[in-house]
Formats: structure tokens, C-alpha cells, sequence
């Protein structure tokens, strides 16, 4: 009997620190696991506790997964403490991954914050896949500090695998090295070569930041029903049966975790 | 229509318990003071068992997705089949909604599944009805519509037995000598009992204002806003979670992970409860309720709002436990009405 409560072992294969806070993870399963960018797998740590993630590398690669992970609760703070070889478990995946059909020939409009450049990762990747099905792709993204920018070494090598990708980086407070734009991520939400009422845009990053940036993009034009945010949510069993993660009429497990504006923007407490 | 309407003694029903109980795990229900609940059928205790009354205080869902069940591996041997006798109409009737969340959608959950297909359910009449019960003002009845493999009805010192499915009727079939075939009369003296009983909790609903489901549709939402009586609802209430764990319908859940002490590594599936502050909450720390009272809410929201929509089906059976198990005298029956009068008092704090 197919039993969705249980997990596959993956080795840890390799840890990268980003940030203080913030590692990701590269997970060898014991046997492939196919994705799509956007879509969520919850990690357990075996005796332990899980926690739900999106995996944050090209869904083409179903061999090895990676995680970016922010220590912040009880299993993400004992996850940081596990080592390269270390065993823990994956079910899933979850939800709706991306509506790349919908993207194709787009302008399509990133806008991150923090560690919510994770899941937004994984789309990059899906996209620079077939990089020339898209008109501009555009990512604005902000962090806390020079020092809280997570995937430092590879953003260059996103900026070079196409002449219209365009990528802007600010940090909410600078340092002696920083030279990019200080502000938080709203203030670099302007002068935009985005024909507004037709792009897409995509949006993950902490419930303040989502709220801003989408009242943002309102003003700028967007369509709600082209501004995709990824809601997080409290989550146990992610297949739409224990309850916790509901908003309004749907499960964020099931029906998201990525919804588009318009579906959302009449509940309740969305942003909390 | 009397071919599959039967008679059986009360005698003849607990040797057919006995019986039965060598194959199956076979629960009934026993009498305490004013209470019923379910154990497993002992022949030593008949005189306490009955299969009449009104609802037992374990809703039916603990027998088929109990509070705490593990969860790495779904055992198909060693356990036996499950026979539930006395099972009343409200807690069938959540099974519509059980069924709907563990069985359908793009998972079928095979613990509740196997829970499910394993346990033969042997409804019955209520006798009588406690003010609590309302299942009438939610569509349903005291006695089973739907749901059961077979019923029992009681009469005096014997019950007519009417069979359902294809479980009740080869049951019944397995076990033909302790069976009679039910008279006119006996069918006549059922539909008496139900219609007096009927009539006592419709008495007990007028008497109270309680709502009915066409009244209260759409009530949670158009004074979703409306803070002051949800506050004043939940200034009582003291996040016990009672009202969830007793509730038939409620299937909210958690999944939590353990090591055992020789490092063998469980994860277990645990009840979990809306009123609870942490039920939403997130690693990081937000909540999207915070506040008592909107906890409170939601649970009103989940079932007169979310399932009418999600499955036509108002997620209240009238079973009246959460108002029986509610240490903060909190009563669905007066939130409803408030919601639909717009005027309510503060349950009584004593």
C-alpha cells in the first residue's frame, strides 16, 4: 500500500554555508526524484521532525537536490547542525510547482528577499533551461545586509547566460565593501523597461517584504492575476488532509504554495 | 419492503456478539450514570450495555483514525476485522466528511483507508434525546440514514435489525438462526420510536431558537468582521482543544517524529486541535491567529464555511459534545445564533 506519511533516505552530500544563518543542503536520494520548480518536499530529520522546503536547484536534476535553509525553528536549527554524510529523509513533492507554460514569451519579473531567493532559484534555473522561450527575464533582489546575500558566487555566472537577463541586487543596510544599491527591495522596483500589464511576476520572500512589493506592483501596473506568491504556511502533512496550512478556500500544500494575487487578495490575515 | 427488515432477541444478539468476537474485534456500547461510551464486548458486563440511549462520548472517529496511530508502516496482518455496534445517525453522518478528506482528492490516506474498510458499522436508534442534540436543525436524524452496514432499533427486550449493504446482509445471512423476520407491526412500532424521538429533539430546537442549516448558510462570513461577538465567545474559552477532540467531524491532525529508547525511529499521526495557539504558526514566528478569538472563528469558519462549500455538507452533526465537553460554557448553538440574530450573551462564566 502506497503510504504518503513515510519518506525516502537521502545522503547529505555536500553543505554550503551562504550566510550566517543560512545553508544549503545537496541531498542524494536513494533513488531519483522528479519536480517541478516551485513545488515543496518536507525533510526530515529521522526521529526528529520535518519541515516543509522547495527545492531550490534545476528541476532537470532528479539525482541531487538542493536545499537552502534559514535556522529559524527546531528542526531547521538541528539541521544546521548535521554533516556531509549524514542521513535524512524526503517525501514529496508537493503543491503546484510554477506556471511555466504561462510564463513562455513573457517578461518575466523576479522579486526576492532574503531566503526567499530559495524557491526562486529553482525557477531561474527552470527558465535559463529554455532560456530563449522567454522575452526578458528580470530579477530584483533584496537582503538585510552585504553579508545576507545567499548564492553570492553564482549570481555573476545567472547575469552572463543571457543578454536579457538583467539582475539587481540591494541590501537594506550597506558596509565598507558594498558598493551595489542600499535601500530595502521596493526602492529598486523602478524605472522598469517592462511593459507592465503583460509581464509576470513572481514574488517569495519574508510576509512583509510579499506584502510591499505586491501593493508595489499593483501601483506599477501588474495584473493581480500576474503576481505569484508563494505563501508560507504552517504545513504537516502536505496532501491537503491535516488541516493546518488553509487559506480561505484552499490548502497551501495542495493548491499552492504559490497562488496568484487575485485568488488571495480577499482573505483574511494572508500576509501574518 | 420488510424482506430485509429482521427481528433478534437481545438474548440471541449478545451470543451473536459472542460469537462474533472470536473473529472480530467486536465494541459496543456500556451505560455509565448518564453517560454511554464503547469498549470492547464483554460478556461479563451485558447488563451494562446499551444499544439504545443517545450518542456515546467518543465520536466515531477514534475507532477509525485514532488519536494517536503510527505512522512508517501500514500493518495488514495480525489485526482483526472491527465490528462497531451502536452507532448513532450524527456520527455516521461525519463520515461523509471523513470519507471526503482521508479518501478522496490526489491521496488516498491507506491508515484511514484500512480503518475504514475494516470495521463493519452497526448502527442504531436513539431512544431518547438530551437537550443538547440537535441533529435535526442539521439535516440529520436520530436515528441512521446513511453509512451503517446494518441497524438496530430497539424495542423493549428485543430490536428490529434492517440491513444496509452487502456486510449486513451476509452477516445476517452467516448467522440466520438467530434472526426473525420483522412484522408490520414491529416496522409500525420503529417508526414510532423515531417519530417520538424526532419530535422531542425538534421540541428541544424550538424551545432554544436553535438554527437549522438553511438559516445559518453564509451566516460566518457576512459577520466574519463582526470581532465583538467572537470576542465575547471565546472571553470563556481556554484553548482546551475539547471541543475539536470530541467534535465527529473535526480531522485536523499533526505528524510528529520520536526515537524510541533503543533509537528506533517513529513518526506518529496525533489529533491536533484549531484552538490550539500554535496550530498555524510558523517556524519563523508569524501567525495568522494570533488572537484567541480568531481561532475561535476559524473553527466556526472550517465548518459553515469551508465544507458547505468544498462538499455541500455542513461539518456539525448536532451531536452537542463540544458543548457538553466545553469547560468555558461555550455553546455552538448560541454562537449560531448570535451570528444569525446578531444579538448574544456572553456564555456564563461559573
Amino acid at each position: 500500500m502506497n503510504n504518503p506519511y513515510t519518506y525516502t533516505e537521502a545522503e547529505i552530500v555536500d553543505i554550503a554555508e551562504e550566510t550566517a544563518n543560512i545553508k544549503t543542503f545537496r541531498l542524494r536520494p536513494k533513488s531519483p526524484i522528479a519536480f517541478k520548480a516551485g513545488q515543496f518536499m518536507d525533510v526530515t530529520i529521522p526521529g526528529i521532525g520535518e519541515a516543509p522546503f522547495t527545492p531550490s536547484s534545476n528541476h532537470n536534476v532528479k539525482d541531487v537536490l538542493d536545499f537552502t535553509i534559514m535556522s529559524a525553528g527546531r528542526v531547521t536549527k538541528l539541521l544546521h547542525q548535521m554533516k556531509k554524510g549524514d542521513t535524512v529523509g524526503l517525501r514529496g513533492p508537493y503543491g503546484l510547482g510554477y506556471p511555466l507554460e504561462k510564463f513562455k514569451s513573457k517578461e518575466i519579473f523576479i522579486v526576492g528577499g532574503g531566503v526567499g531567493l530559495a524557491p526562486l532559484r529553482a525557477l531561474l534555473y527552470a527558465l535559463f533551461n529554455e532560456v530563449d522561450d522567454y522575452k526578458k527575464i528580470i530579477l530584483k533582489y533584496g537582503a538585510r545586509t552585504p553579508k545576507d546575500i545567499v548564492y553570492k558566487t553564482e549570481i555573476d555566472s545567472w547575469r552572463k547566460k543571457a543578454k536579457h537577463i538583467d539582475i539587481e541586487i540591494t541590501t537594506d543596510v550597506g558596509d565598507d565593501i558594498w558598493k551595489g544599491h542600499v535601500g530595502i527591495v521596493t526602492t529598486i522596483l523602478k524605472d522598469l523597461d517592462v511593459n507592465m500589464e503583460e509581464a509576470v511576476s513572481i514574488v517569495c520572500g519574508p510576509p512583509i517584504m510579499m506584502k510591499f512589493v505586491t501593493f508595489k506592483l499593483l501601483d506599477l501596473g501588474f495584473r493581480d492575476s500576474n503576481i505569484h506568491l508563494s505563501m508560507e504556511k504552517n504545513m504537516s502533512c502536505g496532501i491537503g488532509k491535516c488541516g493546518h496550512c488553509r487559506i480561505g478556500p484552499y490548502y497551501a500544500c495542495k493548491d499552492g504554495p504559490v497562488f496568484t494575487y487575485d485568488k488571495i487578495k480577499d482573505l483574511p490575515n494572508i500576509w501574518d | 419492503m420488510t424482506e430485509k427488515i429482521y427481528t433478534i432477541t437481545k438474548k440471541n444478539l449478545f451470543d451473536l456478539f459472542g460469537r462474533l468476537s472470536g473473529t472480530h474485534r467486536v465494541i459496543v456500547p456500556y451505560e455509565k450514570g448518564e453517560n454511554f461510551h464503547f469498549a470492547d464486548f464483554d460478556p461479563k458486563k451485558e447488563d451494562s450495555i446499551e444499544l439504545g440511549g443517545i450518542r456515546q462520548s467518543q465520536p466515531l472517529k477514534s475507532f477509525i483514525n485514532p488519536p494517536r496511530e503510527g505512522m512508517l508502516s501500514v500493518h495488514n496482518e495480525g489485526s482483526k476485522p472491527v465490528i462497531i455496534a451502536g452507532v448513532k445517525g450524527c456520527d455516521l453522518s461525519s463520515l461523509m466528511l471523513q470519507d471526503f478528506v482521508f479518501l478522496q482528492g490526489d491521496y488516498e490516506d491507506p491508515f484511514y483507508s484500512k480503518g475504514r474498510s475494516g470495521t463493519m458499522l452497526i448502527g442504531n436508534d436513539c431512544t431518547y434525546a438530551k437537550e443538547t442534540c440537535f441533529c435535526i436543525a442539521m439535516d440529520g436524524a436520530p436515528y441512521p440514514k446513511k453509512y451503517f452496514d446494518m441497524n438496530l432499533s430497539r424495542m423493549d427486550d428485543y430490536f428490529v435489525v434492517e440491513a444496509e449493504t452487502d456486510k449486513g446482509n451476509s452477516l445476517i445471512s452467516s448467522f440466520r438462526m438467530f434472526f426473525a423476520k420483522a412484522s408490520r407491526a414491529d416496522i409500525d412500532k420503529r417508526q414510532y420510536n423515531r417519530d417520538r424521538v424526532s419530535a422531542q429533539i425538534k421540541d428541544f430546537i424550538n424551545k432554544r431558537g436553535t438554527k437549522n442549516t438553511s438559516q445559518i448558510k453564509d451566516a460566518v462570513m457576512k459577520n466574519y468582521n463582526l470581532t465583538a461577538l467572537w470576542q465575547d465567545f471565546a472571553s470563556t474559552c481556554v484553548e482546551c482543544g475539547a471541543c475539536n477532540l470530541a467534535c465527529p467531524t473535526c480531522h485536523c491532525f499533526l505528524l510528529f517524529d520520536e526515537r524510541s529508547k533503543e533509537n528506533f525511529k517513529k513518526r506518529y499521526r496525533v489529533w491536533d486541535a484549531c484552538l490550539y495557539r500554535t496550530f498555524a504558526r510558523v517556524a519563523g514566528g508569524a501567525n495568522p491567529r494570533k488572537h484567541l478569538y480568531e481561532r475561535l472563528r476559524n473553527r466556526f469558519e472550517k465548518k459553515f464555511d469551508f465544507f458547505p462549500k468544498a462538499l455541500n455538507y455542513f461539518a456539525c452533526t448536532g451531536c452537542g459534545r463540544c458543548i457538553d465537553a466545553c469547560p468555558g460554557n461555550i455553546d455552538l448553538r448560541e454562537v449560531l445564533k448570535g451570528l444569525v440574530d446578531g444579538k448574544w450573551n456572553k456564555p456564563p462564566n461559573d
